[in-house]
């Protein structure tokens, strides 16, 4: 078999398989939806961290191969866990589903990248703004910085310190300068 | 047709993404002489009726068909992208990134040779505020099918609104539809990624077989060729 017959094949086997986990897809994308949306009208932080096995372990592993945002749900999750376990205001305040839960890490995520383009004045006064009106801890910030599309380097990481040092703790402070030592050695 | 106006197209159904992306728009130098506008299609049916809606309302020569989650870093895009279409009359389309040939299976990240630079966390690239790029310094490849994210084109050919019908494959037609009236695609070596595509990494294959089979079936003898093999170019 040549290599185009090969890559036919593949892809081919690769399409037979999705269309047979189709409805697998969907009922594991929508068991992790209906469970964040329930979770936080519950204010059940269990039944909302209990997704992360499931994710990564469990059924939900078909969501999270096939489904962009379920990725981004992930990473909600892990930062949730990380502010409960060190009783920090969690990411999911003052969000009453899964909806609002992306819209406020996708516009974080957003106001970061504005900091490290530095499009504008503007752009970055926006951006700090929107920063502080979130008040994301420093795992929120840790974790988008180094998981998502941004390549984060000390200047970025100067200027969060900036805006976020003027609500966090000095424990928060002392955190976050350990996590992003690495970074700002590299400059 | 107006020579001198350039017109950002984008079809949307998600308000967050569109204002990111006009944000990132707004902050691009527009050449000396030049003009844009920008035409958002809310809630099209599919991305030709959308595409071809929005290009038939605009006179603008130089189009700039782009998805809501791409970002465009590179704030002397316009002029940079003017300088590749004047470089050369016969480029038809310029893409983010791009492909040298049209993979045997159809789906255009499989094809051997990969054109430009998506922007991936933790790459490492030039300062952004110190990045230009140089049409002699940098230059551009010449590809036979470029992604659909971003497509910038100096001619108007109607998306085939009739078989594409979703959201999977219109750039893989469009582009073999430049290369078969005898355009040129290509794709610009950027030091500095251009643009940001936020996607979340996975693309969305819900109906994508479908419109591949459609694709083989239309394309059947370009598939596996080199652009070089594809249309007639002076």
């Amino acid at each position: 078999m040549d290599t185009s017959s090969q890559l036919i094949t593949s892809t081919n086997a690769f399409f037979t398989e999705l269309e047979k986990n189709k409805d697998a897809v969907k009922a594991s994308w929508s068991h992790i939806t209906q469970t964040i949306d329930a979770a936080l009208a519950a204010h059940d932080d269990r039944a909302l961290l209990a997704l992360i096995p499931y994710i990564e372990q469990g059924e939900g592993t078909l969501a999270y191969e096939y489904i962009a945002e379920s990725r981004c749900i992930l990473r909600i999750l892990h930062i949730i866990r990380l502010e409960l376990a060190y009783q920090k205001a969690p990411f999911f305040l003052h969000c009453t589903d899964k909806d609002s839960l992306t819209k406020k890490y996708t516009t974080s995520l957003f106001a970061l990248r504005r900091l490290f383009f530095r499009l504008s004045p503007n752009s970055m006064e926006e951006a700090a703004n929107r920063l502080l009106s979130s008040r994301l801890s420093v795992f929120a910030v840790y974790v988008m910085t180094q998981e998502d599309l941004i390549t984060p380097d000390k200047v970025l990481y100067d200027k969060i310190a900036e805006i976020c040092f003027s609500y966090w703790d000095d424990d928060d402070k002392k955190m976050f300068l350990l996590l992003t030592a690495k970074e700002n050695r590299h400059e | 047709m107006n020579e001198n106006k350039f017109c950002f197209i984008l079809c949307t159904n998600n308000e967050i993404l569109l204002s990111e992306s006009i944000h990132y728009i707004s902050h691009l130098i527009i050449p000396d002489g030049y003009t844009t506008e920008l035409l958002t299609v809310t809630d099209a049916k599919s991305m030709t009726l959308g595409y071809n809606e929005a290009m038939s309302a605009s006179d603008a020569k130089y189009k700039i068909y782009m998805h809501q989650d791409v970002f465009i870093l590179n704030r002397y895009f316009l002029s940079d992208v003017l300088s590749i279409f004047e470089s050369d009359a016969s480029i038809g389309l310029i893409g983010m990134t791009g492909y040298t040939s049209v993979s045997a299976d159809g789906i255009m990240w499989h094809a051997e040779e990969k054109l430009g630079t998506p922007y991936r966390h933790k790459d490492v690239y030039p300062d952004l505020s110190e990045y230009r790029y140089s049409l002699s310094g940098d230059g551009y490849g010449p590809a036979a099918q470029v992604d659909g994210f971003m497509m910038v084109t100096s001619k108007d050919y109607p998306w085939d609104s009739q078989n594409l019908t979703g959201w999977d494959f219109y750039d893989a037609c469009q582009s073999l539809t430049f290369l078969l009236n005898g355009h040129k695609i290509v794709v610009p070596f950027q030091r500095h990624p251009w643009c940001i595509h936020d996607d979340g990494g996975l693309l969305n294959l819900t109906d994508y077989n479908q419109y591949r089979q459609m694709f083989m079936h239309t394309y059947q003898k370009f598939l596996g060729k080199h652009y070089s093999e594809i249309g007639k170019r002076e």
